[in-house]
């Protein structure tokens, strides 16, 4: 298990707006707003941005998923407020200047607020409060490894019956009946219940 | 009007003179036609620099298969091969060096050096990588399966394909074998083969040296750095013959492309240099049919079949004709991935280099290779990404001279380097005479790093500025006729539904390293086309 590749490099920045933001590129509020808004405007761009990551930097120029869920949801903020979900690559669990800081944390989020000012030209007047999340605060929050949103990478050499393990891949461990059934089983992370629903399958066959 | 030849092969590679040679040994009236003067395509040897000897291609034969050198007795026609003491030899910046050497003890009193941890795991991690490297060198003297005979609807059909199908049942003995590495080895070769070279080394060593060094095997040839999925693959594949496993050919690797010629000749094969071929012959309305070639002067040569040593997509666009070809074919061939960047620098040096670490001539008898760490190389690959050369490149070198003094004057040496990453095609600029000088000189730059803190303190001699320039190659496309990626090896290879060696042309069969197990100077693709077209019908 030592070798299952845990690390994570995903991070998350939450922001708490005062209204809708307007995207330079088509402004005004609209249909385009409720979907997945995606700041990664050439595979180059999203290349670069793994590069910094390789060598344990938080990408200068990160790939954003935005989604304003107070757009299909409005209960999720107070009135004529709006709630901001990005979801940001990279930002990677070890850096190579040492542990993560407050300050490591807030120059992420300023990293990220910058790049959305570059396509939401209003978007910082907008701004009531702002949560950052590294890996390393996933992992303090939710107890996920290494702050891996998959419980494990999600590479060929780590799927199917080699997830988490050859051998393990079953939802059994080593311990008789202690099963495993989180996204670091088969099929994996993206919250689709799977492997829930498959482990619990397992142990019922034992229970018989 | 009866053909006078009964194959005609376009290119004299080394596996197109491998498939010359096996068909000759089998009766079959052959006829090469190489358009260069010297045979051996990227296997040859010429003389750049008078009295300079050198390997203008590939050095090192190691990967070439010995069961095709015995079936077609090289050795008694002036084949010879020759090794040294050390495999690979990697002098660092910061002054030490490391060697890996055939014996045991020395590789682990030199990886000792920098962790006693990584030399303790060597011998280990050694035998388990030849243990999957041999599962490997298994599949590549096989045909890859042909999937389109795969079509059963019961248990027993197949089982019936299997037993009429001796290529298929051979599979099944690798699959035998590779089962035989045990359940949980099995596994992990299933594990390994599309990780990342970084991640597997990292799971054995911690040294960045050995990492580094080793790491280089990773990305022979392909566009890849060590943290791409898939170049462990690539790393068992060149160590199918042993890990780092490499030898070099008396007289030069020309001389195997020539032992091979000479083999095919002296079963009445005809062998033409200096005759490029303008385009294949293809003749039939319902189903297009190879009838022979044309030659760049006009002359046309029939014959019953056609084998073409040139890359895939050159000979179905270059040489056939798109219009020959079904959209489908099509689309797949320009889809071929190439993306060649693999470049190579060849010194005549007055004597030898004096490297970092070095305290004995020993140590260069294998590869010396400049990649300090799987960083340095990752970073050397980013710059490819981009379409810009790496300004500190990967250096994988050899001195032919060590093994071969004949190669060079008297006391002078070789000095053969291979340069990754030369994209075929730069962004901002172009591989043209002028422009080549900046990032040769940044690449000799890259060498003297790793030898200016030489204690004997002797720099490497000048080069030839005009030899160099005359002499650096930026591979067109892909030194192995296609990349290497997981994508685009076994059945995959060249395009999908074509790897038995046929084309969508009757009659007309690939025989280069775009078709199955790859590049690598291994002569499999040319003895395998070559027993395609003894098989058809």
């Amino acid at each position: 298990m030592r070798r299952f590749q845990t690390v994570g490099s995903s991070g998350k920045v939450n922001l708490a707006l005062d209204g809708l933001p307007e995207l330079a590129c088509q402004p005004g509020v609209g249909r385009h707003m409720a979907g997945a808004i995606s700041i990664s405007p050439s595979i180059d761009y999203i290349e670069r941005a793994y590069d910094d990551a390789k060598y344990g930097n938080i990408s200068r120029k990160p790939y954003i998923d935005i989604i304003f869920p107070s757009i299909i949801d409005p209960d999720m903020a107070p009135p004529g407020k709006h709630v901001m979900s990005c979801f940001v690559q990279y930002a990677p669990y070890q850096l190579a200047d040492g542990p993560w800081t407050d300050e490591k944390r807030e120059a992420f989020g300023d990293t990220v607020v910058n790049t959305l000012a570059e396509y939401f030209p209003n978007l910082k007047d907008l701004i009531i409060g702002r949560q950052v999340l590294t890996p390393v605060d996933i992992e303090r929050m939710v107890g996920i490894s290494q702050g891996n949103i998959f419980h494990g990478e999600l590479s060929l050499s780590q799927l199917f019956f080699l997830r988490p393990a050859a051998g393990y891949a079953k939802y059994r461990t080593p311990l008789s009946g202690y099963y495993q059934c989180g996204s670091g089983t088969h099929p994996g992370g993206g919250i689709m219940g799977a492997p829930g629903r498959l482990a619990a399958l397992e142990a019922l066959k034992d229970a018989r | 009007m009866a053909n006078q030849f009964d194959v005609i092969i376009v290119g004299g590679g080394h596996n197109g003179l491998v498939a010359a040679a096996t068909l000759a040994q089998e009766g079959q009236r052959v006829l090469v036609l190489e358009q260069r003067p010297v045979l051996g395509g990227a296997a040859a040897n010429e003389e750049v620099f008078p009295g300079f000897h050198i390997n203008t291609g590939a050095d090192d034969a190691g990967l070439f298969f010995d069961e095709i050198s015995q079936r077609l007795g090289l050795p008694s026609h002036g084949l010879a091969f020759t090794q040294g003491q050390a495999l690979l030899f990697a002098p660092q910046p910061d002054g030490q060096a490391l060697t890996i050497w055939r014996d045991p003890a020395a590789t682990t009193a030199s990886i000792a050096q920098f962790s006693q941890h990584d030399a303790e795991q060597f011998p280990a991690f050694k035998s388990r990588v030849e243990r999957m490297a041999a599962v490997l060198h298994d599949m590549a003297l096989l045909p890859p399966p042909d999937l389109n005979e795969l079509q059963f609807n019961t248990l027993s059909d197949l089982i019936g394909i299997g037993l009429r199908r001796p290529e298929l049942r051979a599979w099944g003995n690798v699959a035998l074998k590779a089962k035989r590495l045990g359940d949980e080895e099995m596994m992990e070769f299933i594990r390994v083969l599309p990780l990342a070279a970084q991640t597997y080394l990292d799971e054995w060593f911690e040294s960045n040296a050995l990492k580094g060094a080793l790491g280089g095997s990773a990305v022979t040839g392909l566009t890849l750095g060590p943290r791409s999925s898939g170049t462990t693959l690539m790393f068992l594949y060149q160590a199918m013959h042993g890990l780092l496993n490499s030898r070099y050919v008396v007289g030069g690797i020309g001389r195997l492309s020539e032992a091979l010629a000479d083999k095919a000749r002296s079963n009445g094969a005809v062998i033409r240099t200096g005759a490029p071929v303008e385009s294949i012959l293809v003749a039939g309305d319902l189903e297009q049919s190879a009838t022979g070639v044309r030659l760049a002067d006009g002359e046309e040569i029939r014959a019953a079949a056609v084998l073409s040593n040139v890359d895939p997509r050159r000979t179905l666009f270059g040489l056939v004709g798109p219009q020959q070809l079904d959209p489908e074919v099509m689309r797949q061939v320009r889809n071929i991935i190439y993306r060649g960047s693999t470049a190579k620098i060849n010194l005549a040096l007055d004597s030898l280099p004096d490297f970092n670490g070095q305290t004995s001539t020993e140590q260069l008898t294998g590869r010396i290779r400049i990649s300090p760490s799987l960083n340095y190389l990752e970073r050397a690959y980013d710059a490819a990404k981009y379409g810009q050369y790496s300004s500190a490149p990967y250096l994988d070198m050899v001195i032919p001279t060590l093994h071969d003094p004949t190669l060079a004057p008297d006391g002078q040496h070789i000095l053969s380097i291979t340069v990754q990453f030369a994209p075929y095609a730069l962004r901002d600029t172009d591989w043209s005479p002028r422009r080549k000088r900046s990032p040769i000189q940044s690449w000799i730059q890259s060498l003297y790093v790793c030898t200016e803190h030489s204690p004997a303190g002797s720099p490497l001699p000048d080069a030839d500025a005009s030899g160099l320039g005359a002499n650096l190659r930026a591979n067109r496309r892909s030194i192995t006729h296609g990349h290497m990626g997981l994508d685009q090896l076994l059945v995959m290879r060249p395009i999908p539904g074509w790897s038995q060696y046929r084309t969508p042309i009757r009659n007309l069969y690939l025989c280069g390293a775009g078709t199955h197990p790859g590049g690598g100077v291994t002569g499999v693709p040319g003895y395998h086309a070559a027993r395609s077209v003894l098989g058809r019908n």
